[in-house]
């Protein structure tokens, strides 16, 4: 099985965890705020995680839902006053809150500064010794490292499959829709009923736990994290999953994450010029899909195809 | 029902309201005319609460609503059908009609639905159309049904005919004739002078920020002031 080598698994692994960010943005994206707090809330998970697991020796589990539970909480106290804030200004604060985040792990002990943590509980190892135990392995005649990576990768999967289905439940329900009419015209909705303050928190502090819940499944799936690898580059690469792949639909993000994700490994060949290419590659397909590469119209389309000969074409709506 | 008392409102250094007062009785149909840049968006946007005023308060059925949030004075039944519409473009006509019934959780927002597609034909049949897509006319007429959806006992409408043609102009006074003629009281801006007379029962002029004039509908009509300024000259 030559398609199973553990660099393959690493890059689905990562690809996934990344779906997952996009989607964190997506959500937060879903009533209209542009925050750039998620690498910061990604951050929170991931240090709060690899801390309760390695210092504490809780369960990976545990400490993978306690690290979602802690971003929404902080997002929590942030959203308060950031979520009154309008476009370009909520970008701007929430990025400043992400840059607050990393300076504090930079500068903490608990948070061992610039060196970071390393040796953090891998889940691989674990799903691995899982696989080992019941003979699943053998079974399959995997060796220890590729049963743990796919198990992870199944993993992972799940997780995002329970991120999509509930956000998919989210749109179609009176939540969704006041998402939905808040996105279009804040004030219309307000007019009409919606408390717009609550609902614009509520996403906020779902997209923080999304994105907190990658952030702990990435510390357990690199074993090492530092301040760096949530700064500013990470911020531009979740909000690119998001615009890249289509912010309107929640494929997008899934899809931005993975071609974003895939792409790097796939220029390898090119060496040097593999950053240079990857840019350009990013201002075309902007100029050509200036709504991402899924656009409303473009999923509605495929619907229907998917849906030929089960429903009438268009026949989806209401 | 409605009552403003001595209103000062403005958007930061600018006053656009300088003390207003005004009362709107149940059942009635009062209209707030004046100028471009009078303040009657103003009058109407402090009302809903999207404007805080600086002094002043705000009766609602008795209730003083001044600091209530405007999704709190919503599900109090005022309706706003807000200038220029403010259709949410993205979403279908009969989503749009939903979220008009938001704050509701009865079970009669289906035969509510019924009842506006009954009002407005056009709807019915474009339900599923988005509401960007809609003409000016038909966008005015999703406008007012998503208000009706909330069963307002106070709806405000902020110049229902801006840009509509004068045909469609008639037919949307003579629906708000009929919404009041149901029981929902109206109070109605307009620059359109002459229809928005012919049907309310009394008339506010504003300008710069004040009211300058005040009377029963026909007398308002009447004044030659009025006349002068918003009716084209002395006639009939």
């Amino acid at each position: 099985m030559d398609i199973l080598n553990p660099y393959y698994l690493q890059i689905v692994t990562f690809i996934l965890i990344n779906a997952i960010l996009g989607i964190s943005i997506y959500i937060t994206l879903s009533t209209g705020q542009m925050s750039l707090g998620n690498a910061g809330f990604m951050s929170l998970g991931a240090y709060a995680s690899a801390i309760l697991t390695m210092k504490l020796g809780l369960p990976l589990a545990f400490g993978i839902f306690t690290g979602g539970v802690l971003a929404a909480l902080v997002a929590l106290l942030i959203g308060l006053p950031t979520t009154r804030l309008q476009g370009l200004y909520l970008a701007i604060a929430t990025l400043g809150f992400g840059e607050v985040i990393r300076v504090v792990a930079l500068n903490l002990e608990i948070t061992n500064g610039a060196l970071g943590i390393s040796g953090i509980p891998s889940l691989s190892i674990t799903l691995g010794k899982v696989f080992n135990s019941t003979g699943l392995a053998e079974a399959l005649s995997l060796d220890f490292q590729v049963a743990g990576q796919l198990g992870l990768v199944v993993l992972l999967l799940l997780i995002l499959i329970c991120v999509l289905t509930f956000q998919l439940l989210l749109e179609k329900s009176r939540i969704g829709r006041a998402f939905a009419a808040i996105k279009e015209d804040e004030h219309a909705a307000e007019v009409m009923g919606v408390n717009v303050v609550y609902y614009k928190m509520l996403s906020f502090i779902i997209g923080a736990f999304v994105a907190g819940l990658a952030g702990a499944l990435y510390a357990h799936s690199t074993f090492f994290i530092n301040p760096t690898d949530f700064s500013y580059h990470k911020v531009v690469d979740i909000l690119l999953y998001a615009v890249f792949g289509g912010s309107n639909v929640i494929w997008g993000p899934v899809l931005g994450a993975f071609i974003l994700t895939l792409l790097p490994e796939v220029l390898r060949f090119m060496a040097d010029y593999r950053a240079m290419l990857y840019g350009a590659l990013l201002v075309i397909m902007m100029v050509f899909r200036p709504n991402g590469i899924l656009s409303r119209e473009l999923a509605a389309k495929i619907r229907t195809f998917l849906c030929f000969g089960k429903k009438s074409p268009g026949g989806d709506r209401q | 029902m409605l009552k403003l008392k001595n209103l000062v409102a403005g958007y930061g250094s600018i006053v656009a309201l300088k003390s207003i007062s005004l009362e709107v009785a149940q059942g009635s149909i009062v209209t707030l005319i004046g100028a471009n840049g009078a303040g009657k968006t103003t009058t109407m946007r402090t009302i809903m609460g999207l404007i805080r005023p600086s002094q002043g308060e705000i009766l609602f059925e008795g209730r003083d609503i001044t600091k209530f949030k405007t999704h709190e004075i919503a599900s109090m039944g005022i309706s706003l059908v807000p200038e220029g519409r403010s259709i949410l473009a993205r979403m279908t006509v009969l989503e749009n009609l939903e979220m008009g019934a938001y704050q509701r959780k009865d079970k009669e927002i289906e035969s509510d639905m019924e009842k506006v597609f009954g009002r407005f034909p056009i709807l019915g049949e474009r339900k599923s159309q988005l509401g960007g897509t809609l003409s000016g006319g038909q966008q005015q007429m999703l406008a007012i049904g998503r208000a009706l959806m909330a069963r307002p006992k106070l709806m405000l409408l902020d110049e229902p005919s801006m840009g509509l043609a004068p045909l469609v102009v008639s037919e949307i006074f003579k629906v708000i004739k009929e919404i009041s003629a149901g029981g929902t009281t109206v109070l109605l801006v307009e620059q359109n002078v002459r229809q928005a007379i012919k049907i309310a029962d009394y008339a506010y002029v504003m300008e710069t920020g004040k009211i300058v004039l005040e009377g029963n509908a026909r007398d308002v009509g009447r004044d030659p002031r009025v006349m002068e300024a918003y009716l084209g000259g002395k006639q009939a």
